[in-house]
C-alpha cells in the first residue's frame, strides 16, 4: 500500500469539498493560461505588425526623422552609399525603397489627411508582408492603374474601387502638388495604424507627386528577426550620420513594455487567487487532519512515522494541485489551442476609434506553447504543496496516544 | 522470557495545582505467551499503562523495556521502527482505515513493517480469522465483530511480539465478544503471541492467565491463573 494511493483515496472521501477547495486553482490556472496566451499572441502581433506595416526588421530613414505624429517630410531623402548598397545587397534577404509622405486625399468635397506609401511593386512584397491582406480590386503596379487605398479611409471618404481621388501632397522641394488618379482598390491589411490612415501609391507615380526618385525610407528584411540589431549598427556606420535606423524592436518597444506591465499585472491577480486557493486547500487538509485525528493516531501506532505522516497529508495536497492545475490547464490550454486557430478581432470591441497610432493587428490570436500550458500547472502543484505544510505538520505532529482514542 | 518490563514507570500529566498521576511507580514484567489483562476501575491507569507498554507515550519516570531494550532514548524513527515490527494493537473501536479493505488494512501493517508479499498473507490471516470472501470489503461494510476481527488479523499479520488490546471487546455485543476473545485466546495459545489487555469485562478476565488489577494508577494485585 503506497502513500500515494492512501493520498488519493482519502482525497476522494470528501469530494465535494476537494473539488470547492480546488476551484480557485482551476479558475487561475485557467485564467492564467488565456491571459498568457492573450498577452503572447498580442506581442507577436505587434511584432508582426510592424514587421510588416511600416518598419520591416529594420528601417533606414533620414536622420532626425520625426518620431511622433503624422508629418512625414520628404524634405530631407536617402542617397545610399555604395558600402549601405553592398552591405545590403550582400546580406540583407530582401529591402525595398519606400517613400514615405504626407497626403491629402480629397473627393466630392471631403478631405482626408493620410500617410503616402510609396512602394516598388516589384520589391516591396518580399519585405512587407501582404499575406493577411484582403484587397477588393488590384495591387496596382504603375502610376497609371493608381492607388490602393486603405479600406477604413475609403469608408471614410465613402469611396470604392474604380471611383477616382484627388492626391494633394508637397514636393520634396515643398512646393504643392496634385493629382488625381483612379483608386485600383481596396485594401485591409489589419495593421490598425495602416488601415485607415493610409494610401499605397505604386512607385512611379510617387515620384511623379513629390518629384524625385530618392526614398525616404529603405526597409530591411533579415533572416531573422534578431539579426537587426547587429545589422543596423554595420548599416549605419556604412551609411553615416546622415541616416538613422529603426528596428522592429525601436518600433514596439513602447507596446511591448506595456504588455510586460500588462503581464505582471495579470500574474498579480493570479497571485491573488492562487493565495485564496492556498488559504482555501490548507483549510480543507487542515480539516482532514483534524477529522481523521484517530487514523493518523493508528498509522502513528502501527509504525508510520512523523515523516511519512507529514509526506502523506503533503500528497494530498498535492495531488489537489496536481487534479486542479491539470483541469484549469485542459480549459486553460483548450481555450488557448482554440484561440491560436481562430482570431478574435479585437475592432469587434473595441469600435472604430482603436488604435490608429498602434501598429498591430486587430485580429489577435491567441499563442500556444507548452510552457504556457504546463508552467501554471507546476505553480498550482507548488502552492498546493506550500498550502498543506502547515496542517500536514499539524497531523505529524499529534500525541499518538490520544490520537488513537479520539472520537 | 520477558517481552515487555516496566520499571519504577509514572506517567504525570499537567503540573502543580493541576497534576495528575494517572501511573505511579509501576515495575512488572510481561513474559512470553502470556494472556494478560490490567483491569480496574475508570481512571485507574489501565489505559495509560498500554500507552507505556506499547511505546505510544512516554513515561514521567521510570522505564520501558521491550525484549530487554530500554526505550527511553529512542527516537520517533525508532519507536516507529519497534512499534511496527513488535507491537501489534488492537482498539476498543477498531480503528480501521476506512478507505482501505479488509486486506488492505492488513497489508498496510506488514509495508510498514517493512515487509513484502503483503497480499497473499493479509488473505491467509483475514481467512483464518474467519473473514473468508470478506478481504475486498471496506469497513462500513464489515460488522463490528468482523471489523475486530480485521483488526487481530492486523495486529497479527506482521507476527509481532506483543499483541496489546484496549478493550477489544467493549464495542462488541456479548456473542461477538465471546468470539472474538476466543480467536485471541486461540492465537495465543497456537502461535504463542502474548496479548495484553485493559478490560472492564468479566469475559475477558476468565480467559486470561493473568489479572493486573490497577487502582488510582497503582498495582494492587497481580494474580496468574494456572491454565
Amino acid at each position: 500500500m503506497s502513500l500515494f494511493t492512501l493520498a488519493l483515496r482519502n482525497l476522494f472521501r470528501a469530494k465535494r469539498r476537494v473539488v470547492l477547495s480546488s476551484a480557485a486553482i482551476v479558475v487561475g490556472v485557467f485564467y492564467l493560461i488565456i491571459g498568457q496566451s492573450f498577452i503572447g499572441g498580442m506581442n507577436e502581433s505587434i511584432v508582426r505588425s510592424a514587421e510588416d506595416g511600416l518598419t520591416g526588421h529594420l528601417l533606414l530613414r533620414p536622420a532626425d526623422y520625426p518620431k511622433f505624429g503624422a508629418a512625414y517630410p520628404v524634405d530631407v531623402l536617402l542617397t545610399l552609399t555604395p558600402d549601405a548598397r553592398t552591405l545590403l545587397a550582400g546580406e540583407a534577404t530582401a529591402w525595398t525603397e519606400r517613400q514615405i509622405f504626407s497626403v491629402t486625399a480629397s473627393s466630392s468635397g471631403d478631405s482626408l489627411r493620410l500617410r503616402g506609401i510609396g512602394y516598388d511593386p516589384v520589391r516591396d512584397p518580399s519585405v512587407f508582408s501582404r499575406q493577411v491582406w484582403e484587397v477588393d480590386g488590384v495591387i496596382p503596379e504603375t502610376a497609371e492603374q493608381g492607388v490602393l487605398l486603405t479600406s477604413g479611409a475609403a469608408r471614410l471618404l465613402e469611396l470604392k474601387a474604380g471611383d477616382s481621388v484627388v492626391l494633394q501632397a508637397r514636393t520634396h522641394k515643398g512646393a504643392i502638388n496634385a493629382l488625381e488618379v483612379p483608386i485600383a482598390g481596396l485594401v485591409t491589411t489589419t495593421n490598425m495604424a495602416i488601415d485607415r490612415t493610409s494610401v499605397y501609391v505604386p512607385q512611379a507615380l510617387t515620384r511623379d507627386l513629390i518629384r524625385s526618385e530618392l526614398p525616404s525610407h529603405i526597409g530591411v528584411k533579415l533572416a531573422h528577426r534578431d539579426e537587426a540589431f547587429g545589422f543596423g549598427d554595420r548599416l549605419l556606420a556604412a551609411q553615416g550620420s546622415t541616416a538613422e535606423v529603426l528596428t522592429w524592436f525601436d518600433e514596439t518597444k513602447d507596446l511591448l513594455r506595456m504588455q510586460e506591465i500588462r503581464s505582471k499585472a495579470l500574474n498579480m491577480l493570479v497571485a491573488v487567487l492562487m493565495l485564496m486557493s492556498s488559504l482555501a486547500i490548507a483549510n480543507t487538509i487542515l480539516m482532514a487532519a483534524h477529522e481523521r485525528t484517530r487514523e493518523i493516531g493508528t498509522l502513528r501506532a502501527m509504525g508510520m512515522t512523523k515523516a511519512r505522516v507529514l509526506a502523506l497529508f503533503l500528497t494530498e495536497g498535492g495531488l489537489m494541485g496536481v487534479g486542479a492545475g491539470l483541469l484549469g490547464a485542459v480549459l486553460g490550454g483548450g481555450g488557448a489551442y482554440y484561440l491560436s486557430l481562430n482570431p478574435v478581432n479585437l475592432a469587434n470591441f473595441a469600435g472604430n476609434g482603436m488604435g490608429d497610432q498602434l501598429q498591430f493587428s486587430s485580429w489577435l490570436y491567441g499563442e500556444f506553447s507548452w510552457p504556457i500550458v504546463l508552467i501554471p500547472v507546476l505553480v498550482s502543484i507548488v502552492v498546493a504543496v506550500l498550502a498543506s505544510i502547515y496542517p500536514a505538520r499539524v497531523a505529524s505532529k499529534m500525541v499518538v496516544a490520544e490520537a488513537v482514542r479520539a472520537e | 522470557m520477558s517481552i515487555c518490563e516496566l520499571r519504577g514507570v509514572s506517567k504525570t500529566y499537567g503540573s502543580g495545582a493541576v497534576e495528575v498521576h494517572a501511573v505511579r511507580n509501576v515495575s512488572l514484567s510481561i513474559e512470553v505467551g502470556e494472556f494478560t489483562a490490567f483491569v480496574g476501575p475508570s481512571g485507574s491507569g489501565k489505559t495509560t499503562l498500554l500507552n507505556q507498554v506499547g511505546c505510544l507515550d512516554t513515561p514521567s519516570a521510570g522505564e520501558v523495556l521491550i525484549q530487554g531494550r530500554g526505550t527511553g532514548d529512542l527516537g520517533d524513527k525508532q519507536l516507529a521502527a519497534l512499534r511496527a515490527s513488535e507491537i501489534g494493537f488492537i482498539f476498543q473501536s477498531f480503528n480501521l482505515i476506512p478507505v482501505l479493505t479488509a486486506s488492505e488494512n492488513v497489508e498496510l501493517a506488514l509495508s510498514l513493517a517493512g515487509e513484502s508479499g503483503g497480499k497473499q498473507r493479509a488473505v491467509e490471516l483475514l481467512d483464518q480469522v474467519g473473514l473468508e470472501g470478506l478481504a475486498n470489503r471496506r469497513p462500513n461494510q464489515l460488522s463490528g465483530g468482523q471489523q475486530q476481527r480485521v483488526a487481530i488479523a492486523r495486529a497479527l499479520v506482521k507476527k509481532p511480539s506483543l499483541v496489546i488490546a484496549d478493550e477489544p471487546t467493549a464495542n462488541l455485543d456479548s456473542a461477538n465478544g465471546e468470539a472474538v476473545l476466543d480467536l485471541m485466546r486461540q492465537l495465543n495459545q497456537d502461535l504463542g503471541v502474548t496479548f495484553l489487555f485493559s478490560t472492564h469485562d468479566p469475559m475477558v478476565m476468565k480467559h486470561a492467565t493473568r489479572i493486573v488489577t490497577l487502582h488510582d494508577g497503582e498495582v494492587v494485585s497481580d494474580e496468574r491463573k494456572e491454565t
